[in-house]
């Protein structure tokens, strides 16, 4: 075909217009395709998304954290609501907030630090000194930062300030944040309570007492809140937000380049000889992993097709090594990858309704995935609860594969939500007139396998028991970012 | 780009585009001109209705750019300020989000698709290859390897200038057209169609007339009745001048693509098809296709066309399970159930104890408590009394319907309505509150409500229809063959039905025959149908003015020849008119001062061809198109002053000319027809000095037939 004439939108395309076009028709766009399913599966999502953040970061004006996290927050509910189910693009967007975040409190530490010494510190700055370490250490558990990552240090001083004068400990930050509603930033009230924990440590250094009259209360530290505003911005200027932000982007979309490599490079220490291994669907990583494995092991591969909605894509894998629709971009290594036939692997394929009869024969299970959730259970094409639920039953090992992009810290309270339904003429040929009209046909795409019916996941990071992951979640994003 | 300054910017880009890659272009016929969607086409045109809670036009724009076009021509006819505004509000027209970097709204003046085309043509936008496509496709087709092999062929050979993209479905399918069936006669080797037809199911009428040198020139033939023909067109610019070339083409597939295969032998252009068996393909052309297209994205045929993928900005559609979608901030009650297949939108409450199941209902509703609505399609702001039972219907925006009604499978209940307490609606009745679509810039016109349909104190009115055009080559009826919007049981059925094509020429004859000796020629017209009505409307009118005019009946008779084989109409139709025609002229010389007997020798000797050339039968023994041609004549002069002096001058007249043969006109006086009603009779009455004479004078032709015509000359 005539290039550029008539080609259809996808990955590909949305990666080309990126570099011609602005930032919010490019979030438009991306938003189109992913309405459309014309960008779908965990990876190109998150390969998108990742572009997307980046070419929105790159084009922010200004150095002002809290404006730039908002932004980001932004685009990414707008994403995330136009396709709920594709949860990858959620966890490339938190894990760029916290990146946001990270760069911010890593400079304030620094700013702090430094800021004594030039003795720039006002009169107000000077009183959280004492307190300094300590704050600090909270600045990470703090909630949502709207105006600025440091402000709420001073302002919350301020307002444990406050809260001094008169020995009422509880009532002045509920006055606080009371009147503080009247400006349009929800951040006094964050900071009254962050005060409320600051408190015992700085409780002697009441200086500014101001009585329990919250308009005057109000007044000062709104003022004062200008003023810490300003010394913000100024300090704001030693670091380059927007530089360190993008490099850490460039990190992310190095790690999910990487990450099936890497998972891979694990295959020796799971895949021994002469196993039976039962795999489905059409995944890179797992293909790679075995191919990897292959390279001095023999062992025997049978594949489930995971016919309706994924047969085609695991015959083509299954025939010529990749995935046909995958990004070109992602497989620089593609020219000496071949399938596991030519590296002398046995491979059958099966259907999935033969997974249980082959289950005893079966050594270990792979299991290619769509998301992992927080509480260790995963999303995966349909058929994976199927094959779990086999394995459990024969006691064979359940091993997921996963790149860390597709850990996500959302848990499955509604399941509905996450399982998508896909096209029914792939079920029951649309021809068939008598059958379209009198039976309902569904077709989910995906399967919840629950956390109790896996046995380790591989991640780039290394292997995890399901119920350690919630600890890579905590690793990998921020409390504050889980609901976007 | 921003929405539209309209030539200027057009003839910029096209200097700049015949250096890069052509855009992909494509043409929305957001207007099919034709009726079928009355009454609600009254009020809203029929690309904004909303299918599936969502406009039509949405899912045809979605299409669009789900195959990479990038430059759109909206064609309107009714109602383009609306369609104008939505546009313009859309995600569409903005810079921002649009994936088309040009759309632009052509408003045109034209009955049918023929003429839009043909404007299409002279207004010289279209530059390369372009998408025709109408304004209520639902496809998730991708139309890449189509276009593919359409540039491949067009490369390989100038003359082959379209390709159709069709969809396979079975024997019986419910996304199908129901009246009539369209037939492609194919060469699957070059995928060319060869022939096509359209078939009407109803008549058990299964053949097919084949060129013969078809079978001769192609080993394989195809001969498919299986294909949904989406209306999906792949067109080169020579489509647009065929077009042109050819002013009687009217509509795309049984006036252009019927011709164009036809004269095969005469211009060369080869017309190809594309065809599908996945993915999803319909178009809604019907009420009958409204219901399964529906159903269709409903049941997630179409996807990733469904509800779920939220199409329109601000949608917030989910999917629960048995294919339940609700939007944000739907409220229920406690008890109320929700059946499979059914689609909520937002703020719309249910009351305690209803059922829903198979529905469709739209954003802000209120439902009562205790209501059941089984398969009904229930737009926005409409609102559902308690204890109402409602079938499959429809019922339109802001429509009040109130404590236990009934509304019976096949009710359509337009925009507003108010329906009070207790009604029953029947099946298949349509409640309006308008009564035609309104002319450019004026109010709408509201009619009487009427108690006996909407209850006291509701407001609508059952509606008729004034005018049915359907020129489009598909021709449904509005109400598909099964349960489902069945008018063709009722009462008024004959009238509406007959908006097919597809009635046989025997139907036609009867029925206007009926009618026309019933009323006046203005009631003939409007109750007849189809493109019976748009022949009627013209010949008569080019007939009179050229009779006013005073152009030579030759010259008359041509043009009356092409406006008959444009519109395929029968010779009734053509009597029809010419007498009417007639009629209006002598009328006016009479008004004007002439005498009855000079302003008839006038027209009637002067213009005898085109009598004479209307009717077949002269040496039949049973003059059945003399007997019409004097019942048409006979109905006209009905309500006319003078009627009867008309009627007895006229006749002698056409005796004497021999137009009419004497056996003709006794014939029709003794035919039931010419007394069947008061009027009739009183208009012949003077008449019977004629027949009284021809009478004497057969009974003397059969003693001395040599003195024959010297008796008709002498009368």
């Amino acid at each position: 075909m005539a290039p550029g004439v008539g080609l259809a939108p996808g990955l590909t395309s949305f990666l080309k217009s990126l570099k011609t076009s602005a930032a919010d028709p490019s979030v438009e766009y991306l938003i189109s395709l992913l309405k459309r399913r014309q960008i779908r599966n965990s990876r190109p999502c998150a390969i998108a998304t990742a572009a997307l953040i980046s070419k929105v970061v790159g084009e922010f004006k200004g150095n002002d954290a809290a404006r730039l996290l908002e932004r980001i927050r932004q685009v990414g509910r707008r994403l995330t609501a136009a396709q709920p189910r594709e949860v990858v693009v959620g966890n490339i967007v938190r894990r760029v907030l916290g990146l946001v975040r990270e760069v911010v409190e890593d400079n304030v530490e620094e700013k702090l630090a430094t800021g004594s010494d030039t003795g720039r510190s006002t009169p107000t700055q000077s009183q959280d000194l004492p307190s300094r370490p300590h704050l600090n250490s909270t600045i990470s558990q703090m909630s949502p930062l709207r105006h600025a990552a440091i402000e709420p240090i001073e302002t919350s001083a301020y307002a444990s300030d406050m809260s001094d004068s008169t020995d009422l400990t509880k009532r002045p930050p509920l006055l606080t944040s009371h009147t503080s509603y009247a400006p349009s930033s929800a951040a006094p009230l964050v900071n009254s309570l962050f005060g409320l924990f600051s408190q015992p440590a700085d409780s002697s250094t009441a200086s500014t007492p101001t009585g329990p009259n919250s308009p005057d209360g109000r007044s000062t530290t709104h003022s004062l809140n200008l003023d810490r505003l300003v010394d913000l911005s100024r300090s704001q200027q030693y670091f380059d937000l927007k530089g360190e932000v993008m490099s850490g982007i460039m990190e992310l979309q190095e790690e999910l380049e990487q990450s099936d490599k890497q998972i891979a490079d694990l295959a020796h220490e799971h895949i021994h000889a002469n196993e039976i291994i039962l795999t489905h669907t059409a995944s890179t990583t797992v293909q790679k992993f075995l191919t990897k494995a292959a390279k001095n092991r023999k062992f025997t591969v049978v594949h489930a097709e995971t016919y309706p909605h994924d047969n085609e894509a695991t015959h083509e894998v299954l025939l010529t090594g990749r995935k046909q629709d995958a990004a070109g971009k992602t497989h620089d290594d593609d020219d000496k990858w071949k399938c596991l036939t030519e590296l002398g692997i046995p491979v059958y394929v099966i259907p999935d309704s033969h997974v249980f009869a082959i289950m005893s024969r079966v050594n270990k299970v792979i299991l290619a995935t769509h998301t992992v959730l927080a509480n260790g259970g995963l999303v995966a094409a349909g058929g994976a609860h199927l094959i779990a639920q086999a394995a459990k039953s024969h006691q064979t090992p359940v091993v997921v594969l996963s790149g860390v992009y597709k850990l996500s810290p959302v848990y499955p309270f509604d399941l509905d939500e996450l399982i998508e339904y896909g096209n029914v003429g792939a079920v029951v040929p649309y021809e068939d007139g008598e059958f379209v009209d009198k039976v309902d046909v569904e077709h989910p795409l995906y399967d919840y396998v629950p956390a109790d019916l896996v046995d380790l996941y591989i991640t780039n990071l290394g292997g995890h028991a399901p119920s350690f992951l919630y600890r890579i979640v905590a690793d990998h994003y921020r409390p504050e970012d889980t609901v976007l | 780009m921003p929405p539209k300054g309209k030539k200027g910017q057009s003839n910029d880009k096209k200097g700049g585009e015949d250096d890069r890659d052509q855009p992909l272009q494509a043409v929305i016929l957001a207007d099919p001109f034709e009726t079928r969607f009355s009454p609600f086409t009254l009020e809203r045109p029929r690309c904004l209705l909303p299918l599936a809670n969502t406009p039509l036009i949405e899912y045809t724009f979605e299409f669009l750019a789900n195959a990479g076009v990038e430059e759109i021509f909206v064609y309107c006819g009714a109602h383009k300020d609306q369609v104008e505004e939505y546009i313009k509000r859309s995600k569409w027209t903005s810079a921002r989000s649009s994936p088309f970097s040009r759309l632009e709204l052509i408003q045109s003046t034209s009955h049918s698709i023929g003429d839009a085309m043909r404007d299409l043509d002279s207004r010289g936008l279209l530059v390369g290859d372009f998408l025709l496509v109408y304004g209520d496709v639902v496809s998730n087709v991708p139309l890449e390897s189509a276009l593919a092999a359409h540039r491949a062929r067009r490369a390989k050979d100038k003359n082959a200038i379209m390709t159709m993209v069709l969809r396979e479905a079975g024997t019986t399918h419910r996304t199908k057209a129901q009246g009539t069936s369209p037939i492609f006669v194919i060469n699957p080797t070059k995928d060319r169609c060869l022939h096509f037809e359209q078939m009407p199911n109803k008549e058990q009428t299964h053949r097919l007339s084949l060129d013969p040198d078809l079978l001769k020139e192609n080993q394989e033939l195809e001969i498919r009745q299986d294909l949904i023909d989406c209306g999906i067109d792949i067109c080169t610019p020579d489509v647009l001048a065929l077009w042109s070339d050819n002013f009687d083409f009217q509509a795309p597939r049984k006036g252009f693509l019927h011709s164009v295969l036809k004269d095969y032998e005469l211009n060369g252009k080869t017309i190809h098809t594309h065809i599908v068996s996945d993915y999803y393909a319909a178009r809604v052309r019907n009420l009958n296709a409204y219901d399964s297209v529906s159903k269709d994205i409903v049941s997630r045929w179409a996807y990733p066309l469904c509800p779920d993928s939220n199409l329109v900005q601000g949608q917030s559609y989910r999917l629960g399970k048995g294919n339940i979608y609700k939007e944000d901030g739907v409220i229920l009650a406690r008890d109320c159930v929700l059946n499979s297949k059914t689609v909520i939108g937002r703020a719309t409450s249910i009351g305690d104890g209803s059922v829903i199941s198979n529905s469709i209902i739209g954003r802000y509703c209120h439902i009562g408590k205790g209501v059941k609505i089984d398969g009904a399609y229930i737009w926005d702001y409409a609102s559902i009394g308690d204890g109402c039972v409602i079938n499959k219907s429809v019922i339109a925006n802001e429509a009040y319907i109130g404590k236990r009604c009934t509304v019976e499978a096949g009710a359509l209940v337009s925009y507003g309505v108010n329906i009070s307490e207790g009604t029953t609606i029947r099946g298949g009745s349509r409640i309006t509150k308008i009564k035609r679509r309104p002319e450019d810039g004026q109010e709408p016109l509201q009619g009487e409500p009427d108690p006996a349909v909407v209850g006291k104190g509701g407001v609508g009115f059952e509606y008729q229809d004034s005018e049915e055009e359907d020129e489009d080559e598909v021709v449904d009826s509005l109400i598909p063959i099964g349960p489902v919007y069945n008018l063709a049981h009722l009462s008024l059925s004959s009238e509406s039905i007959s908006t097919l094509n597809s009635d046989s020429e025997a139907d036609y004859f009867d029925q206007g025959r009926d009618r026309s000796a019933a009323g006046s020629f203005l009631s003939v017209g409007s109750e007849d149908s189809g493109h019976a009505h748009n022949f009627d409307q013209d010949a008569s009118a080019s007939i009179y003015d050229s009779l006013v005019e005073g152009h030579e009946s030759a010259n008359i008779q041509l043009e009356l020849t092409a406006l008959r084989m444009s519109t395929n109409a029968s010779d009734h139709q053509v009597r029809r008119s010419v007498v009417s025609a007639f009629v209006k002229r002598i009328v006016q010389l009479i008004n004007s001062g002439t005498s009855i007997r000079e302003a008839i020798a006038q027209v009637f000797v002067q213009h005898k061809d085109l009598v004479d050339r209307s009717i077949f039968d002269k040496n039949a023994a049973s003059k059945s198109d003399q007997i019409d041609f004097m019942l048409l004549l006979q109905a006209d002069l009905a309500h006319r002053d003078h009627g009867e002096s008309i009627l007895l001058t006229a006749a002698t007249k056409l005796v004497e000319l021999e137009t009419i043969e004497d056996t003709g006109v006794l014939q029709w006086w003794e035919d039931a027809k010419s007394t069947d009603n008061e009027e009739l009779r009183k208009v012949r009455g003077k008449t019977q000095q004629l027949i009284d004479f021809l009478n004497q004078s057969s009974g003397e032709e059969s003693s001395e037939e040599e003195d024959d015509d010297d008796e008709d000359d002498s009368e």
